[in-house]
């Protein structure tokens, strides 16, 4: 590997990591926030900072980590596939908000999955935030809970891949098996997804003392307080969704991944000059 | 209509100014200027026939107030603290029995009219500005990103479209949805019909000269600001929470920022960009992102000959009347200048809906 490029892919790592853990802290404010003693003793102008500061942090981080995949040999053949995959994911995501589903059921995860799995995971990134950032344009979702839906739904593409070494694993490659593993991963990632976005909105809700927010509280009291929470009021919705990629994936995953794998060698062919042209050519020069 | 720019200047005030302060009677005021925007830009839109954004299903006047309604109730009913019983539940009743406070109910409207003022913030922008002026907005550094967002949108209608000439085909073959199975007819031939479709669009674009962008390799030194960008915020942000102040924390997480948005944005300076409809500026724009600076200023930055004191509230243990400070209220009413420009300006050549305004070409 020449020198130049084992630095660049130092600073892809570097930046992978940064934005992946400055992402996951601001995910997780609410609940590591509180743990840390105010020495003002006036926690309430903090509290009024908490969102802006996940929003602001989310949103860099997104658009830091957007810019390092973008540049990654992106040329015209994965442009015009990635454009018209999140269309058709967009499509799906307009239908299900003319009718929606139960609970938190949507129908974009399984090709986001699916998609990350086939092609790697900066391919699963774009397409997962990129299918929230186009519906949301056109079904005049923007808010500040945009970042943290871009970036978790790009999370969910980018960490498909980590389904391989399992595939591979269980010898599944091909078989149903793999599609097994696919749909749990997708369902796992149904309740994660909630539980990531929920805490957005959490500190701001009130209930029970038991389930919610506070501040002073230890860092395992917040946690516990919160999965009460979670159980208590979104399991059940996160369960719609969860269920809902599981057999999403479980049912399309096959015909999917044969035609994503088809397209793929279609896709994945380069343009190049055959060495006697070559030769010529520089003879001529 | 105003300049998108100007929207998100005046957007970018309105949350600065909910996020900043739980005085329940500015949050209240700036609520009250979003209700006011919200209605001049719909009636505006009607009358004058301009390009809006896509229609939302529920009325978020309706969603705002049912909110606020809720979060001070349930707030009352659940926190059982404060000086001021309005009423008490017997005890039998598991959570909710106890005292019903004053305190707690002013406490929840104040959580509840910034939550709503957020929604309903940007419930107006997204009436107010159409897509391709949000599309418009991506900086030149994201000009890959920028296609794709541009394909996908034009090929959105499309999509819907050959969705429902699929169902009508496999209805007359005799296929009917009674399942989750019974979609795979239809989803299998929009994925294939896509898939072709991208074959054949990055031929036409290879044809007509676009390759391979800039990979990310010619912009080394400027990835390696970005990391320590990155580096700066994470330190800045932890030592917000082990500071006594954060003023430390705060200029670090401003210093990464910084060398963040400067790198991008002289990426995006070596990124050709041609734009064939510019949009319209005028002093009217210019006159909204004054206002919304000053109010920047007045609820964040520490002003000399303003009580900022009168930011922060809490009713808790015995409520009280928050104090006010009519400088503030005067200049929060600027909120409403965008509003008052769409009432009383008259729509330009670019905002009509006909002709519509070409895309940008990236």
């Amino acid at each position: 590997m020449y020198p130049d490029k084992k630095s660049n892919n130092l600073i892809s790592i570097l930046i992978y990591c940064l934005t992946t853990l400055i992402g996951l802290l601001a995910f997780t404010y609410p609940l590591i926030f509180p743990a840390f003693n105010q020495p003002d003793n006036n926690p309430i102008p903090r509290l009024a900072e908490m969102p802006l500061m996940m929003t602001l942090l989310l949103g860099i981080c997104l658009i830091v980590l957007l810019y390092e995949v973008q540049g990654q040999s992106v040329d015209a053949k994965l442009i015009a596939l990635l454009g018209l995959l999140v269309s058709i994911n967009a499509a799906l995501r307009f239908l299900e908000v003319a009718i929606p589903g139960p609970g938190g059921f949507s129908p974009i995860f399984f090709l986001i999955v699916l998609t990350g799995y086939v092609f790697g995971g900066r391919f699963g990134f774009l397409m997962g935030s990129m299918t929230i950032l186009i519906s949301a344009l056109l079904t005049g979702g923007i808010g500040p809970w945009l970042p943290g839906q871009m970036f978790a739904a790009g999370w969910v593409g980018m960490s498909a891949p980590l389904c391989r070494p399992v595939v591979r694993i269980i010898g599944g490659e091909g078989r149903f098996r793999e599609v097994i593993v696919l749909a749990v991963f997708g369902g796992v990632w149904g309740f994660l997804y909630g539980a990531l976005l929920n805490l957005w909105s959490w500190p701001y809700i009130t209930g029970p003392a038991n389930q919610y927010w506070e501040q002073g509280i230890s860092w395992l009291d917040t946690l516990n307080r919160y999965s009460i929470y979670y159980l208590v009021t979104s399991l059940l919705w996160d369960l719609a969704r969860a269920a809902g990629n599981f057999l999403f994936i479980l049912l399309f995953g096959e015909p999917v991944l044969r035609a994503l794998r088809r397209f793929r060698s279609k896709f994945s062919f380069q343009y190049e000059i055959p060495q006697a042209d070559l030769a010529a050519e520089n003879s001529q020069g | 209509m105003v300049n998108t720019w100007s929207w998100i200047f005046w957007l970018g005030a309105v949350l600065i100014g909910l996020w900043s302060t739980r005085n329940p009677v500015y949050l209240g005021l700036i609520f009250f200027i979003l209700i006011i925007v919200w209605h001049l830009v719909k009636t505006g839109i009607e009358k004058e026939n301009f390009e809006a954004g896509p229609p939302v299903p529920i009325s978020p006047l309706k969603i705002s107030l049912l909110i606020i309604l809720f979060s001070a109730v349930f707030n009352g009913l659940i926190s059982q603290y404060g000086k001021t019983v309005i009423f008490t539940l017997p005890a039998w009743i598991t959570y909710l029995g106890g005292p019903f406070t004053l305190e707690g109910l002013v406490f929840g409207t104040i959580n509840g009219l910034i939550l709503s003022g957020i929604l309903l913030a940007f419930f107006v922008v997204n009436l107010a500005l159409p897509v391709h002026s949000l599309v418009r907005l991506i900086p030149p550094a994201f000009d890959n990103l920028a296609v794709i967002i541009s394909i996908a949108i034009t090929f959105m209608p499309n999509t819907i479209r050959q969705l429902d000439q699929i169902r009508e085909s496999q209805a007359i073959r005799g296929h009917r949805v009674r399942g989750l199975r019974d979609w795979i007819p239809l989803v299998m031939p929009l994925l294939v019909g896509g898939l072709e479709k991208a074959i054949g669009l990055a031929e036409a674009m290879t044809a007509r000269g676009f390759t391979h962008s800039e990979p990310n390799g010619s912009n080394k030194n400027l990835r390696i600001s970005q990391v320590f960008g990155l580096a700066l915020i994470f330190s800045g942000w932890l030592l917000q929470f082990i500071s006594s102040s954060g003023t430390f924390g705060k200029g670090m997480i401003g210093l990464g920022l910084g060398l963040i948005i400067f790198s991008l944005w002289i990426i995006g300076r070596r990124t050709p960009r041609s734009i064939y409809r510019p949009e319209k500026w005028n002093g009217y724009d210019f006159g909204v992102i004054l206002i919304s600076i000053i109010v920047i200023s007045v609820y964040w930055l520490p002003l000399l000959h303003l009580d900022r004191r009168s930011l922060f509230y809490n009713p808790y243990p015995a409520m009280t009347f928050p104090a006010v400070d009519p400088m503030v209220i005067f200049i929060t009413l600027g909120l409403l200048a965008p509003g008052i420009l769409i009432r009383f300006q008259g729509g330009s050549e670019y905002s009509s809906v006909e002709p519509k305004p070409e895309d940008d070409h990236f």
